[in-house]
């Protein structure tokens, strides 16, 4: 049992190692990312014609595929990546549950049935024309009224059933109830919205106008700042409720806050770029390995960082370098996902702990 | 008489129980009981009589159903949640459970209630976490994981974990529910440590012979309410002849120990000295047999060394044994 943790390579650091030259290498890997999400695709563009878009003597082909395509781009893939990192991280504390993540127990699927409603149901019915025309601020609302929906029946069935697995078997399950239901709604719907939501769910990062880039960097932001705020409730919660309760903190109150900030993450991202799996579950996780920590004022700052590093590696490996076609981003996050996913679930046969 | 004042813990027709829906379910009749200063209190009863309710209604964790709680002379219902944390530790039987943690996270996160909104950690949350470090005997364990700590040690860090909170009480359900016999008793010689420095220890557990041995008092949980008492106080007033409501076992007043209750198989005198003639009777007893004070029908004679043998002595014969195995195995014949 006790050289368990030596079996594991990826660790880089023995629990209270020193913390700093982890978060300098992630800061690091981050803007180079950024930089070669920016530069890769289907036209390579060199390093030294980004100086010129912003010095103001670049071609304007180039200035174009920079500032209207790769540049929101890259920054969506940014946001997308710190918002579901960050919602898997406060779902894994709060349900203390390793396998919870937005994607797994539904959270995502919630806030796409909030979308299809507005998308299939209202739109068809009452305004013509396509999501562009939507209100950006109902979209996203409604995705949080999906999502929070999902987190607080999670939390009921949670409060029964305390088996890690029989919580996820049912996020699968709502998920795909969830899914049945939508599918229902398109059924009934005008071929013009079913394109419109299809679209919708397979899921991008390149779509997004910059009315819906600017809601969506917003509504992050004021989660990643509920997240800071929520980090020493959510060690207090590591504890276990009893416990957590017993050194003062206020339970109902902590879980609100934190389901909130879930919702409007998870929520936001979804709203916009449908439904992307595995970021959620997948980056605590190695975020946890990387930095070999439970503190949350160390893993909130380091999934941020991670998060957002493998959203625009996704991003990169999607647009297919050098390719005129692009792969659907679900796809590739998938891929990297599932692979951490089958780890913890190996691990955790040798483990005692719930991380 | 009392002085109220130096009662830390002073409950008043308490009522506990619980909820859930319209349906509620009132454990034990309205519990009247206090404590000074610096006790080590032992709750006993048997399962589901409401030890744990009780104790987590202490620690505010859970609702009283009627009745007063003061602390400290104050009434529980005017301090809040942070307050109440900086007075009442509480640790349960249940295990945490949280990858990568050390020793050392799990200790700093009982400075909660004395802590910034971040949660950092200032001079004097140092100095209170490596003090309760070093009374429990965990400086070197500071960075092990406590998914690697033996029951022993997680149950210590756990105490180190509500050191470091600084309270006056400390609640403890079942503290050495898991524990091997020597990592039990490390642990009781704590409690009686942290004790004698003033803290305030009510501990729940099954294990009579430690409540009877080392409580200042008990609370006694019997389904006709709860009786408090110093445990020589209710040994002497028969309050333990309720603890078990059988037929199976008695309670031996004279020694405070369980016995169970059966029609001896007959009478047998027991000869000999000192240490190997007292385990001789207990081997006796073990058998089935009354021992008796006057030499009568059948005499074991136990040797005056344990190489030699026992003799069995009855009218028609005599035996020999080896052991107080073989003895025995002859007298369940």
């Amino acid at each position: 049992m006790k050289n368990d943790n030596k079996t594991i390579a990826v660790k880089m650091l023995e629990p209270g190692g020193n913390i700093t030259p982890v978060f300098i290498l992630l800061a690091v890997i981050l803007i180079i990312a950024f930089i070669l999400d920016i530069l890769l695709g289907s036209v390579s563009i060199k390093p030294a014609e980004i100086f010129r878009v912003f010095t103001g003597n670049a071609d304007t082909n180039i200035e174009t595929i920079i500032l209207r395509f790769r540049l929101p781009k890259a920054i969506t893939s940014l946001v997308v990546g710190i918002a579901l990192s960050l919602s898997g991280l406060q779902m894994q504390t709060i349900f203390r549950n390793p396998m919870a993540g937005p994607y797994v127990l539904g959270v995502s699927s919630g806030a796409s049935l909030g979308v299809a409603l507005v998308i299939l149901g209202f739109s068809s019915s009452f305004v013509p024309g396509n999501l562009q025309n939507l209100g950006n601020w109902v979209l996203v609302i409604s995705a949080w009224a999906g999502a929070g929906a999902v987190m607080i029946l999670i939390m009921f069935i949670s409060s029964r059933i305390k088996e890690i697995m029989t919580i996820l078997i049912i996020g699968i399950m709502l998920a795909s109830g969830i899914s049945a239901i939508v599918s229902i709604m398109q059924y009934f719907s005008s071929e013009t919205m079913l394109k419109t939501y299809v679209i919708w769910t397979m899921g991008s990062l390149g779509n997004l106008s910059g009315g819906q880039l600017k809601v969506l960097t917003i509504t992050v932001a004021a989660g990643t700042i509920l997240s800071i705020a929520s980090v020493k409730m959510l060690n207090a919660l590591l504890l276990g409720e009893n416990y957590a309760g017993s050194i003062g903190l206020n339970i109902r109150l902590s879980r609100l806050l934190i389901f909130a900030c879930t919702s409007i993450l998870a929520g936001s991202v979804t709203a916009f770029c449908g439904p992307i799996g595995f970021i959620g579950i997948a980056v605590p996780h190695i975020a946890r390995n990387l930095f070999g920590s439970s503190d949350h004022k160390i893993l909130v700052p380091g999934t941020i960082m991670a998060g957002g590093i493998i959203m625009l590696i996704s991003d990169i490996i999607s647009q297919l370098p050098g390719n005129e076609n692009i792969l659907p981003v679900n796809s590739v996050t998938s891929l990297i996902g599932i692979p951490v996913v089958i780890w913890v679930i190996l691990r955790r046969r040798k483990e005692t702990g719930i991380f | 008489m009392d002085t109220e004042s130096n009662k830390i813990i002073v409950l008043e027709s308490l009522r506990i129980g619980y909820s859930s829906g319209k349906h509620t379910k009132e454990l034990i009749p309205p519990i009247t009981a206090s404590s000074d200063s610096g006790e080590l209190i032992a709750v006993i009863g048997r399962n589901g009589i409401g030890k744990s309710t009780l104790l987590r209604t202490l620690t505010g964790l859970q609702e009283s159903m009627g009745g007063r709680m003061f602390l400290n002379n104050k009434n529980i219902g005017e301090y809040n949640r942070m307050d109440l944390a900086r007075k009442i530790g509480y640790i349960s039987t249940e295990i945490v459970r949280a990858g990568n943690m050390t020793v050392f996270d799990l200790v700093t996160l009982g400075r909660f209630p004395h802590t910034n909104w971040l949660g950092r950690i200032d001079r004097a949350s140092q100095i209170a976490i490596e003090n309760s470090l070093k009374k429990t005997g965990l400086t070197t364990f500071r960075k092990r994981n406590i998914s690697e700590l033996s029951d022993g040690e997680r149950q210590k860090a756990m105490i180190a974990r509500v050191l470091a909170q600084d309270t006056d009480i400390m609640i403890m359900d079942e503290p050495t529910a898991f524990l091997d016999i020597s990592s039990k008793f490390e642990i009781i010689n704590l409690m009686l440590e942290l004790t004698r420095e003033g803290k305030t220890i009510i501990f729940s557990t099954h294990d009579f012979n430690v409540a009877v041995n080392q409580a200042d008092k008990i609370w006694l949980m019997l389904d006709s309410g709860l009786l408090e008492g110093a445990p020589e106080d209710l040994m002497l007033r028969g309050s333990f002849d309720h603890l078990f409501e059988s037929a199976i076992v008695g309670f031996n007043s004279d020694d405070g120990s369980f016995t169970f209750m059966k029609e001896p198989r007959g009478n047998i005198y027991v000869s000999g000295e000192g240490i190997i003639r007292k385990w001789t009777e207990r081997a006796v007893v073990r058998a089935g047999y009354n021992v008796s004070a006057k030499e009568i029908d059948i005499t074991i004679k136990s040797p005056n060394h344990r190489d030699r043998k026992w003799m069995m002595v009855t009218k028609e014969s005599t035996e020999h044994f080896d052991s107080v195995y073989d003895l025995v195995r002859r007298l369940q014949r």
